[in-house]
């Protein structure tokens, strides 16, 4: 086991519920992200939020984003807590959306322009965060001409030079094979390092890539009626600290007896969510 | 086989050889046709060659080009904002009048437009209308297709939603306004014609063929067809140019 500290709350979600169309899609969601800190090291905070599809993970990603209002609840970001705003929080979707008629490197350079840093500045940080991506030959290259991987990487990047210090990923597993999705893992685990207070969000239905990477795991599903049937009004139905279980920050946490033992009980808990 | 075979993507082999078998099947069925009103293909030829002796042909040329040209760049400018500001909410039910507007006549267009003007303006105005009430409807669509995703991506950003606009809309769909400017260009051609008989002192390639129809004189009239067409595939060459030229991105 590592020795760590839970520190102020950097993401609070509290009482988020949302109806579209007259239907309860979310119900009171409530959870907090906190800073963790390691002794003599930089620990960011990678936590995932899993549920099957069509549950309403989306909708709570948009939510955390601040791109879309709930109904009732709110979303507070950063210390001291403020509501979210759009931009505050970094977004790669599940489709890796660019600029279609931006290069690599304007994609990289308007998200950081946007963030107000200067031209040159801009030109530099985005060419050193993609030679740290291993996409420095494709600056040049327009999105079109990127494979699936680099376009998930330069979508990453892009949202690394706009936002704060949080980054929002929705299903950024989907459709890889399971050496990409070692990648990316990988990758994550590498941007929740560059800095103690980044804290990286993923939405997911990907139960063993989920547990790959994050250090704390909620789970979010819909309660059944008498007869077996689904109401609607997605919750969170458990949460699941993974570094108390020993799992998180673990070297090939995968071949952990506990590893998959968290598997299989949340993919037994999928069956009723 | 392979020539009748669906192809599912690509280009087909041996396209050119394709082309001059098809052209010269025509060639074949036209000489074979000819007689009566129908002109043989070499009598068009001469006439058609006889269309640039002299000159005569260049002044009605340029004053139908300078026509085209004047009322695509008045009505791609009027359509693109237009277009633009169906992402406004009060203007959206003004985009889409325009944009059912084309079902409007072009005879009882001619007859309110004629009220008010005459001359080349009638001329561009009809024009102008016409090809504006068409590029209005594509455009819209493009607009009215963009992902919410695409706009959150935006906003993700940090840009304001004035920004957002530029960045997705105007120079998101930029692409597909060039190729949009392509495919009216050929709407705008082909009322050219019809319009240019409508103010004669002008001149023009439309009161070339006019002239010929009077006269009866098929070997003429086919002769300006063939130059019709002509400089609307070389239009239409010139704007497919400038689009892959301009928009090395484009997936369209």
């Amino acid at each position: 086991m590592f020795s760590y500290s839970l520190a102020e709350p950097l993401v609070q979600m509290k009482d988020v519920q949302l109806t579209l169309g007259g239907r309860l899609i979310l119900e009171n969601i409530t959870a907090t992200i906190r800073d963790i800190r390691r002794p003599g090291m930089q620990q960011g905070q990678v936590v995932a939020f899993l549920g099957p599809s069509g549950v309403g993970k989306s909708q709570t990603f948009w939510i955390l984003a601040g791109l879309s209002q709930p109904d009732k609840g709110e979303v507070l970001v950063g210390n001291p807590p403020a509501p979210v705003q759009g931009g505050q929080v970094g977004v790669v979707t599940q489709h890796y959306t660019l600029f279609e008629h931006r290069t690599v490197l304007g994609n990289l350079r308007v998200a950081a322009k946007q963030k107000g840093i200067p031209s040159d500045a801009a030109r530099k940080q985005a060419l050193e965060l993609l030679r740290k991506f291993g996409l420095a030959d494709r600056a040049g290259a327009w999105p079109k001409e990127l494979s699936g991987g680099q376009r998930q990487r330069v979508a990453i990047a892009q949202q690394l030079l706009c936002s704060d210090i949080f980054l929002l990923m929705d299903e950024p597993f989907s459709g890889l094979d399971p050496v990409m999705k070692t990648r990316v893992c990988e990758l994550i685990n590498e941007i929740a390092s560059m800095d103690e207070m980044r804290t990286l969000i993923v939405v997911t239905h990907d139960v063993r890539a989920a547990l790959s990477i994050a250090d704390h795991v909620w789970l979010i599903g819909r309660d059944r009626g008498p007869q077996g049937e689904v109401l609607s009004g997605a919750k969170i139905k458990e949460e699941i600290d993974l570094k108390e279980r020993g799992i998180a920050w673990r070297e090939n946490r995968e071949s952990l007896p506990q590893y998959e033992e968290t598997v299989r009980e949340i993919e037994k808990r999928f069956l009723t969510l | 086989m392979y020539l009748v075979r669906p192809l599912m993507s690509g280009i087909p082999r041996n396209t050119p050889i394709i082309i001059g078998v098809w052209s010269s099947m025509f060639l074949v069925f036209w000489t074979f046709q000819a007689g009566g009103v129908i002109p043989n293909p070499l009598v068009v030829a001469q006439s058609f060659l006889s269309l640039f002796a002299g000159a005569k042909i260049i002044p009605d040329l340029v004053a139908s080009l300078t026509l085209n040209v004047e009322a695509t760049l008045i009505s791609t400018g009027i359509s693109l904002l237009i277009s633009y500001l169906f992402v406004l909410p009060a203007f959206r039910p003004v985009s889409l009048l325009i944009s059912k507007l084309r079902y409007l006549g072009l005879s009882g267009l001619t007859f309110l437009l004629g009220l008010i003007v005459s001359g080349h303006e009638l001329k561009l105005g009809l024009l102008v209308f016409g090809m504006s009430t068409f590029f209005v409807t594509s455009m819209v669509s493009v607009i009215s297709d963009i992902s919410t995703d695409s706009w959150r991506h935006a906003r993700s950003l940090r840009m304001s939603p004035w920004r957002a606009t530029l960045e997705v809309v105007v120079f998101g769909t930029f692409d597909s306004a060039l190729e949009i400017l392509r495919q009216n260009s050929a709407v705008g051609w082909i009322m050219l014609t019809t319009v240019e008989i409508l103010s004669q002192s002008e001149g023009g390639i439309g009161v070339v063929l006019r002239n010929a129809n009077r006269g009866f004189r098929m070997d003429d009239i086919f002769a300006v067809q063939i130059l019709i067409l002509l400089i609307g595939l070389g239009q239409d060459a010139l704007l497919g140019f400038l689009k892959r030229a301009l928009c090395p991105y484009s997936t369209r």
